[in-house]
């Protein structure tokens, strides 16, 4: 059963970009790009870091610390697994794909349904 | 530590911590890449392989010219590089660029070398855009310097993705090995005095 809360009002993010919010003692990730909204994990899998400030290029969300890149829609890592070594199973733990949430916008603010996360085990 | 220049870069509203802590990363990666791309150079090999070695060597003394230049003005802005070498690569600011892994049992192809390379310097590109947008107008040498590097990073790219089969890059070549066309002049002792 879906249960939506409300998160954050749209203006508080940024277009092309990434906020971390805090709601029911949980931490969200809400992307924008190109007029639509993404609720996804909001740490990286490669060090554990905020994607807060995220940038969104071309609908991939850019971790501001190191540039692992993933999609905002799938949470799917774009980089640097395509280019890392099929034989270094030991990098896998760290292109993990971010969980991902449904969102919708209501009015002027976004609610995101914290109760069944799709895909990832990004905390 | 250079306090005046520090202090008007505040005043024009930059954080310099977090413009060093970028510096830092930036430099980071820069260094790691130059690391890594020895090891692809030396496995581009064969007749394709032995194209290629020519603008991976190029971008390779490049990126050791990026660190080589960021490295002074880190200092001046009160910042340091991380004392332990395992801590600069942990914080660098681009994934490692990974020798692909051997095909069949055959070294790795240049096709995947070069997706590597591409990528590697597409991160860079993205790196030094977010420092000139944090400077611009702001802190004018670290603008300065962000931005010879992008025009660099910029040119790598685009010779890799012309090899790729993407597009022409429109340039080819340096007069001499990792040139540094834009950065040179940022260095204590410029390529051409070498």
């Amino acid at each position: 059963m879906m249960e939506f809360v409300r998160v954050a009002s749209i203006s508080e993010i940024p277009a092309n970009s990434c906020r971390e919010f805090a709601v029911e003692k949980r931490r969200i990730l809400i992307c924008a790009w190109q007029g639509r909204y993404y609720a996804l994990s909001p740490m990286c899998p490669h060090q554990g870091n905020s994607l807060d400030g995220a940038s969104v290029w071309d609908g991939l969300l850019d971790c501001p610390w190191h540039h692992f890149q993933f999609d905002v829609r799938t949470g799917e890592n774009r980089y640097p697994k395509c280019v890392y070594p099929s034989d270094r199973i030991d990098l896998a733990y760290g292109v993990r794909p971010l969980r991902t949430y449904a969102l919708e916008v209501r009015g002027n603010d976004v609610y995101v349904d914290l109760s069944e996360p799709r895909g990832g085990n990004a905390a | 530590m250079a306090k005046v220049a520090i202090a008007v870069v505040e005043q024009a509203g930059v954080d310099v911590k977090a413009l060093v802590d970028k510096l830092v990363r930036a430099a980071g990666a820069e260094f790691t890449t130059y690391y890594y791309y020895t090891i692809l150079r030396a496995n581009a090999i064969g007749l394709e392989g032995e194209g290629l070695k020519e603008i991976i060597e190029d971008a390779r003394l490049e990126d050791r010219n990026h660190f080589e230049a960021l490295t002074p003005r880190i200092y001046e802005l009160g910042g340091e590089l991380p004392r332990d070498i395992r801590g600069m690569a942990d914080v660098a600011a681009c994934p490692d660029a990974y020798l692909p892994a051997p095909s069949d049992g055959k070294p790795p192809t240049v096709q995947s070398l070069l997706e590597v390379l591409v990528e590697a310097e597409r991160c860079a590109i993205r790196v030094y855009t977010e420092i000139c947008n944090m400077t611009c107008g702001k802190d004018h040498r670290t603008y300065e310097l962000a931005l010879a590097i992008l025009n660099e990073e910029i040119e790598h790219e685009a010779w890799f993705s012309e090899f790729l089969g993407e597009k022409p890059s429109g340039h080819f070549r340096r007069g001499t090995p990792g040139e540094s066309p834009y950065v040179s002049r940022f260095l204590n002792v410029p390529t051409s005095h070498r």
